[in-house]
Formats: structure tokens, sequence, C-alpha cells
């Protein structure tokens, strides 16, 4: 990803047996702690009637009914089309606005340069629902409340701390010699920035928009606050309607959970090579 | 002269959208929440909040600390769940990551698999927990009617119990944090293991004298997600019991004074977030503290 050749440390060669036993331990404990709950949901919602064989029993027979319910009546997919939209464009957004202050900041000398880092940086202390009443508050009076665009403009300003220093690293990184030879030819500072600088930074803002994608598409908290509207409610907030809406129909609460869940692990499964790449830093391959 | 210009100018503007970004949401809400905490605010004037007199000016901090019923309540479960967090998290995620390190066979499968539960909101896994503690079909009812039959209360509703079980919904996912250990163990010279062996470093104590050490930073990056993502637990709660049977948090109580409630408080709900960021601060401060490395160098200094 990043260029760095593969450093393998890892010699299976050097592991002793004890170890390997206790290492195979862990590994299953931690699959089955990851896995059962998913797969407990799975199961039962194949169970027509849950109360009949509760718990760990089986199901009888395979019972599709809340399935075909919860595609025909819930309209499953535009929520996940809300929570696309909402992530992507809060992240796309937000790595513009924070690239631009990461270069800057990384690479150019100037008066308060001290002062915004300090700043952007401080703001990873700030529990975001400490501001809960006056951010609800901006929102409305800019008459944002209720629309996913409010949505998406908390999200654009969502953990900022973690994107800026992220990218600003990566341009710190690039040699100065790059920004030199440019400025010689004649390229400006826009220039140098789109076509020389940002070009070399795109793995290290990718790695940030990876992260705040995945942050933004399991966000809860201010889904749950701005969004009333139930069509333009994003994943996450659409199961807080689900307790209520179901009632006693388990059948059909489970299906949904399981329809609600299955796509990102899916989506997961076939990329988790870049998951895995830009959580680590680079470090571990996929 | 023009260049120097252009270079302001160009500095400026690139500024621009990120500062925008911090004085709306960060600047201007903290000013207001620290301001608004010296006023009565609340449903019955929400457009006109007014400063208390000078000699009542602690108000609002006075009633969260003595009249509020559920502050103490909501303040001890967050440093609970903080506290929780870093004594379970951190060792479990070392020790994952290291078994994970060692590049055995299944163990890409192994780290994939555990990703998983962080992939999917804490919102669908609280709703999933949910079901799995519900009391009527719910498989840990079963476990525990194994050892006393007549048991058919919800353990949700137990006091402390509880606790307990909004804990175990999320303390044991933490495969993000152990993707960021493992790439840092990753990166570690494998001279330094070469050498290690020589000295005789070997199984545990090969971990314990140079891999600890090494990653000793990012360890201490973990215990700070682990506990300030404890400290400002909501969406378990929230699901699971809603804050039911003593088990508030302080996020709770904001948003339910702040939104929620019939009679909101606004200013009352500003106060706490002001709290909640400072005793947030000192929860890192603690934690810079104990984790420091001059702390961990004379540690090591003493065993060698």
């Amino acid at each position: 990803m990043i260029g760095k050749r593969k450093i393998k440390n890892s010699n299976p060669m050097s592991v002793q047996k004890g170890e390997a036993v206790f290492a195979y331990i862990v590994m299953a404990v931690i699959c089955v702690i990851a896995l059962f709950p998913i797969v407990w949901v799975v199961m039962s919602s194949f169970k027509e009637d849950l109360l009949a064989n509760p718990g760990f029993a089986l199901p009888d027979n395979i019972y599709l009914g809340g399935y075909i319910k919860v595609f025909t009546q819930l309209g499953i997919t535009r929520y996940f089309a809300n929570s696309f939209i909402c992530a992507t464009l809060g992240t796309i957004l937000s790595m513009t606005a924070f690239s631009m202050a990461a270069y800057v900041v990384a690479r150019y000398q100037f008066k308060g340069r001290g002062i915004i880092t300090a700043c952007i940086m401080a703001t990873m202390f700030v529990p975001p629902a400490a501001l809960t009443f006056p951010v609800y508050n901006l929102i409305k009076n800019a008459g944002l409340f209720n629309t996913r665009m409010g949505l998406i403009f908390i999200y654009t300003c969502y953990e900022i701390a973690v994107s800026f220093m992220v990218i600003r690293n990566y341009f710190a990184t690039i040699p100065e010699e790059l920004e030199e030879a440019a400025r010689i030819d004649g390229c400006n500072y826009l220039q140098i920035f789109l076509k020389i600088m940002l070009p070399i930074a795109r793995p290290g803002i990718f790695t940030a928009a990876v992260l705040h994608w995945l942050k933004l598409w399991n966000e809860f908290y201010w889904a749950s606050l701005i969004i009333v509207d139930r069509e333009k409610m994003t994943v996450p907030a659409i199961l807080s309607q689900f307790t209520t809406s179901f009632q006693t129909d388990y059948n059909g609460l489970l299906s949904a959970i399981v329809v609600i869940v299955i796509p990102p692990i899916l989506l997961f499964t076939f990329s988790s090579k870049f998951f895995v790449e830009a959580l680590s830093g680079g470090a571990v391959k996929g | 002269m023009k260049q120097r210009r252009n270079k302001a100018i160009f500095i400026t503007l690139f500024l621009i959208p990120a500062c925008l970004c911090f004085l709306m949401f960060y600047a201007y809400p903290i000013l207001q929440i620290v301001v608004t905490s010296f006023c009565k605010w609340d449903y019955t004037n929400l457009s006109s909040p007014q400063f208390y007199g000078v000699g009542e000016l602690l108000t609002n901090y006075k009633y969260i600390f003595t009249e509020y019923p559920y502050f103490w309540e909501a303040l001890k479960n967050s440093l609970c769940w903080a506290l929780v967090g870093v004594v379970i998290q951190v060792p479990l995620t070392l020790v994952v990551a290291i078994v994970l390190s060692k590049g055995l066979r299944f163990s890409k499968f192994a780290r994939n698999v555990y990703i998983v539960p962080s992939v999917i909101s804490s919102a669908a896994m609280g709703l999933i927990f949910l079901q799995l503690y519900n009391a009527r079909y719910g498989p840990i009812q079963q476990i525990i009617q194994k050892f006393s039959p007549d048991f058919t209360d919800s353990i949700l509703l137990m006091e402390g119990i509880n606790f307990w079980a909004i804990v175990f919904a999320y303390v044991f996912f933490c495969g993000t944090t152990t993707i960021m250990l493992l790439g840092q163990i990753h990166s570690i010279a494998p001279e330094l293991y070469e050498a290690g062996k020589i000295d005789g470093a070997k199984g545990l104590k090969r971990e314990l004298y140079i891999t600890i050490p090494l990653v000793m930073p990012t360890i201490k990056t973990v215990a700070t997600l682990a506990a300030t993502s404890g400290f400002l637990l909501y969406n378990e709660v929230f699901f699971l019991t809603n804050g039911a049977a003593g088990t508030k948090s302080i996020t709770y109580i904001i948003r339910e004074l702040a939104i929620t409630s019939s009679r909101t408080q606004y200013a009352r709900a500003n106060t706490i977030g002001v709290v909640q960021i400072v005793i947030g601060l000192l929860l890192v401060a603690v934690i810079n503290f104990a984790f420091s490395e001059k702390k961990i160098k004379n540690r090591g200094g003493e065993k060698a």
C-alpha cells in the first residue's frame, strides 16, 4: 500500500509448541466471542415461534416469513442508502477540509500554526455528548433539523483530530525537494498541492477516510438525535425504532436485525484488506 | 513581496474550512455550555437564558451535585465503565494482538472474524444483546435457569447485575484497537528479537521485555480509548436498559435533560457537559501518568 516492504518478524518456526497451543486457544475463544451473538440471531431468525423453542434450541424447520416481511414492508434498502449517503458525503467533506489544513500545517511556517494545531488536537478530549444541546440548537437554528444535510454537516466536523493527525503525519514524511522542484518549474501554491502533494499523500488520506467512514457508518448518537422522520433515518438510527415497531413479532425483529447486520459484514469480508491496512497504519497486510 | 502575499492568502484560504468546523462545532458550543452553566435556562425561557445573580452563580452546579437524583448514579456508572474498560480491554487487546502477530495458520482468519463485531454498529450490537438477555427466549436466561430453574426475572432490571450485562455487550469487542496494536508489533525490527534470543529472551520473557516495552505508546492509546469510550457509554445503555434500574450514564442524563425530557433543562444539561469534559480530561491525565514512559523505563531498569 505505502510501498513499504513487508517486514516479516513472525517466523512461525520460532513459536514453541506450548505457545502455539495457547495461541490457538486464544484464537478459538475470540472467534466464539465474536461470532456467538451473530450466529445466534441468524439461527433464531429461522424460528417461526421463538417462544416455543427458545434460547439454544435449534429451529424445527427453516421459516423465512420474517425475511419476506422485512423486504416487503420495511423497505430496508432506503436506510442503507441514507447511511451510505451521509457517511460518504461526510467523509468526503471532512477529508477535503482537513487535508487542506493538514497540508498547510505540515509544510508551511506561519503565525498561529501552533495554536491551530493545538485547537484541533484538543477536540480529541471534548466528548460530543457534552455539546449535545449547543450543537442540536445550532442545527435547528440553521434550519437543518430533521434533514440529512444537517447530519452530514455534523459528520464533516466529527472526530476531526484523528483525521487531521493521520493526514498531517503523512504530509510531514514527504521530502521537501519535491515542492522545491515544482516551484522552480513554475507551479503556484495551489498547483503544488493539487498536482504534487495530494497524489503522494493519497495513502495517508485514504487511511483517514476509511477510519472516518467506518465511524460514521456506525454512528448512532447524532443520527438518532437530528433525524425524526423514518424515511430519512440511517441504519443505526432505525434500529432504535425496532424495539417498539415489532412489539411481539420476534421473528420479524430478528430477521430485520440479520438483514441490517449482514451487508456490513459482507462488505468487510471482501474489503478486509483495506480496513486492516488502514487501521494498522499500513503495517499489517490483509 | 507579491510572492509572500500570495503565500499568506493561500495559507489562509486552506485553513478556513477546518477553522470554521472548529469554531462552529467545538469552540462556540464549549463557550456556550460554560457560559450557560451559570444561567437559568430551561423549557420556560428557551429564547432568553438569564444569568443567576452574583451570589448564586453556581446554582446549577449546586443543583447537580446535591439535588439532581441521577447525577451520582450516572457518574459512578460512567467511571466504573471506564475502569472496567481499561482493566479488561488493555490486557485482552495485548494478548490477542501478540497471539495474532505470530503468523500461525488461521491467524488471519481469526483476526478478520474478531473485527466483525466492530464493523457492525454498537447500536446493532446493543439490539442483539437485548435479544440474548431476553427473559423469555434469550440463551443467557437458559444458562441461568440451568443453575436456578425458578429464575424468571429479567437480568436487565436487576440492579448491579445489569451493570455487568451492559459491560459484556461491548467490552470484548476490541477488534479495531487490536489491529492498531498488531500493526505496531509488526513494525518492531526483527533484529531486536534476534538480539533478544541471544540474551535468552524466549516465550513470555520475549513479549515482556521486548514486545510490550516497544509498543507502550500504542498501549497507552488503547487504554485512553478504552477509558473514554467506557466513560462516554451511551448506545448500550439506551438499547439494553434505557437508563432503568440504576444504569444511567453521564451521556444518558445529558441527553435526557437537554432533549428527551418533557421539562427540558438546557442549562443543567450544559452544566453536566462541563463536568463531563473536566472529568474526561482528568481521566486522560491519570492514564497518561499511569502509563508514562519514564515509569516504565524505571521499572525495566530495576529488573535488569
